[in-house]
């Protein structure tokens, strides 16, 4: 069946052209600003702390669970789709050469996060253990065993036990992945050895299991569907991401911030607009993280020069994204007809993006207390966030057609 | 005068038309009812009437202006309910009938008179402060009833209104019709469920292909059909029938 291959790599080719896609925007945005600064420090953190780092410290064990509980985490990448429900059933037979594809690229995709885990802790490994290079390096190629496996194990787990209570087998594996790597690392590799064949032989045992059972559609599709949705979810904070409508949460304790707008005729974006920057996890917390990441440098970096510019740069970022996820909006809402002045939704966005931006300038001026010119952060904040809202394009749909 | 009037009405949502050369009109305390097949374009001609689509040939005068002339009194002489509910997820039952009559110009005291009789009338008083998503298609649908009818406009737009609706909800809705009608008010209905639309329709437009193919009371079809005694549904499909033979 040739034509199974082509599904898969139709998918494929589709899948990363719309990962590619939104993955422009993040690391066009501030993110990539943030994680140069942060891997920068962190990475003289440790570089520093190698020198005092004292010989009992249990490195061994510290990175064996790190990278084993990684390893743990292989939730098989299928690309099925809810029509395949229907439209791939009389295939089931041959559908296994379509799940072969999607581990291998299940497995190069996710080996990358615990093989870089790995290779930072070498310098770390290298001045703790007693280990040559040699054996250290070789830890890396039971990492990429490990993975190979875990990934195999966790499909054919979900497969034949239909998605139901994989935390038992997450658990199973990530203790066996540990104990392995702990025993590579103290050179004991006859013991890791056997629990890899201990692995190897639990996946048989599955597999036995999958020969006899129908492709339990609803569980990959569902598990595909999340996956998909929590990239959107993160691509949408860089992007406008179509037709993506996130989670609510009421958030009772902020229904106070509702007083500052009336009832009546000329409040009706404001109403809306509130609620909806408040009660949307997107949004919401789109505003509390940036906010938070401002107060942590404020109060941690004694550079002044650096905590303004990186306050500069991320009170635009808020502003900006906030601006267009409230403004831009390619679906119909009710609100498209109510009798109202064309720019209240514009007004309304203002008046609540100076309300939030002002508690943001306060946040940061109580984490600046004590530094140099301490109120100058607070200042960027407004400053920048007014003259972003003024001069960003308008994002605003004015195209009535839906 | 009548209350909504259409001239040659053109347009779609590209360049090419959906609906052709459309003129009909609606006359204060009617129900007129809007019939025709999948892709006939009523719910195009209903977009074009609420303003969401523009005309490319045509006028639209609703209480005697266009759109263009004045869209606030447009906007508020009608009100709209979707063929699919339109519903703001972040909002509870009750902030979308506040939010309707804040937009609407309607006080608080005439709020809470209207909406307590809306929503006994629909039994939906418990789902106050609910949000949406723990309601059903059904409960969506009253809501979008319950906002429309709290405006309390001349116009009613009703885009398939029966469809997921209880027989309860749609007894409500008929009565509700009928009451907003006798105050003189007018509405215009799209329906498939065409024993209600003759049952309860003062006029019918039967729409094909983009373009009326009749309209007038259930006499006046009959007559252009020449099927007396012709149900709604006879007549319906004489006229599907008809096309296929040209």
């Amino acid at each position: 069946m040739n034509n199974l291959q082509e599904v898969w790599s139709k998918r494929f080719n589709h899948y990363m052209t719309e990962v590619q896609k939104y993955m422009r925007f993040v690391f066009t945005g501030h993110l990539a600003l943030v994680l140069v600064f942060v891997i920068g420090a962190v990475g003289y953190q440790y570089s520093e702390w190698l020198k005092v780092v004292s010989d009992t410290f249990p490195a061994e064990w510290i990175v064996a669970i790190v990278a084993g509980v990684i390893l743990a985490l292989s939730r098989p990448v299928t690309l099925l789709r809810q029509p395949d429900q229907v439209y791939l059933l009389p295939l089931e037979s041959s559908m296994m050469r379509y799940f072969k594809k999607a581990l291998t690229y299940t497995f190069w995709s996710q080996l990358g996060l615990p093989a870089v885990v790995y290779i930072a802790a070498i310098p770390l490994l290298n001045t703790v253990t007693e280990l040559s290079s040699t054996q250290i390096w070789i830890g890396i190629i039971f990492i990429l065993l490990l993975k190979y496996v875990n990934v195999q194990i966790e499909f054919n787990y979900r497969y034949s036990n239909r998605g139901a209570n994989t935390v038992v087998d997450r658990i199973v594996r990530a203790v066996l992945s540990i104990l392995t790597i702990y025993f590579v690392l103290n050179w004991n590799i006859a013991l890791a050895v056997i629990l890899i064949v201990l692995l190897i032989a639990y996946n048989t045992a599955l597999q036995k299991k999958v020969k006899t059972l129908p492709i339990p559609y609803e569980h990959f599709v569902n598990l595909e569907q999340n996956r998909m949705m929590g990239f959107y979810r993160f691509a949408n904070y860089f992007t406008d991401v179509p037709h993506l409508t996130g989670s609510i949460r009421r958030r009772g304790w902020l229904n106070f911030v509702y007083n500052l707008v009336p009832f009546g005729k000329k409040n009706t974006q404001s109403y809306l607009v509130f609620r909806t920057f408040i009660r949307t996890d997107d949004h919401f917390y789109l505003w509390v993280r940036l906010t938070a990441i401002i107060g942590v440098v404020a109060l941690i970096v004694n550079i002044p020069i650096v905590t303004w510019v990186i306050t500069g740069a991320l009170a635009f970022a808020t502003t900006l994204q906030l601006k267009y996820a409230l403004l831009s909006s390619s679906d119909f809402r009710m609100d498209r007809l109510y009798p109202v002045k064309e720019n209240q939704r514009k007004d309304a966005v203002q008046k609540l993006l100076r309300l939030f931006m002002l508690v943001q300038a306060f946040i940061v001026l109580f984490c600046s207390i004590g530094q140099p010119l301490f109120f100058v952060p607070a200042i960027i904040v407004l400053v920048l966030s007014e003259i972003t809202f003024k001069f960003s394009k308008d994002p605003s749909n004015n195209d009535f057609s839906y | 005068m009548a209350l909504l009037q259409l001239t040659n009405v053109t347009g779609g949502y590209t360049r090419k038309p959906v609906i052709k050369d459309l003129t009909f009109s609606i006359e204060q305390g009617e129900l007129v009812g809007l019939i025709g097949l999948n892709g006939a374009g009523k719910s195009t001609t209903i977009k074009h009437i609420i303003g969401t689509l523009l005309p490319q040939k045509g006028e639209i005068r609703l209480d005697g202006v266009t759109l263009n002339e004045d869209i606030d009194q447009y906007r508020s002489s009608f009100s709209y309910i979707p063929e699919t509910p339109v519903l703001y997820d972040e909002l509870t039952l009750k902030e979308h009938l506040e939010l309707t009559a804040m937009a609407y110009n309607i006080d608080e005291k005439t709020l809470a008179q209207r909406s307590e009789q809306l929503l006994k009338e629909f039994r939906m008083e418990k789902r106050l402060n609910w949000f949406p998503s723990h309601f059903s298609k059904g409960m969506r649908q009253k809501v979008m009833i319950m906002c429309a009818f709290l405006v309390n406009p001349k116009l009613y737009i009703i885009d398939e209104p029966f469809v997921g609706l209880d027989p309860l909800g749609i007894q409500s809705l008929l009565d509700q019709m009928d009451e907003k009608k006798k105050d003189g008010a007018s509405i215009l209905m799209s329906t498939h469920i065409l024993s209600t639309a003759e049952k309860h329709c003062d006029r019918i437009i039967l729409l094909h292909e983009g373009q009326v193919r009749a309209q007038g009371t259930m006499n006046d079809l009959r007559r252009s059909f020449n099927m007396p005694n012709a149900t709604l549904d006879d007549l319906y499909i004489a006229m599907t029938k008809e096309q296929d033979n040209e």
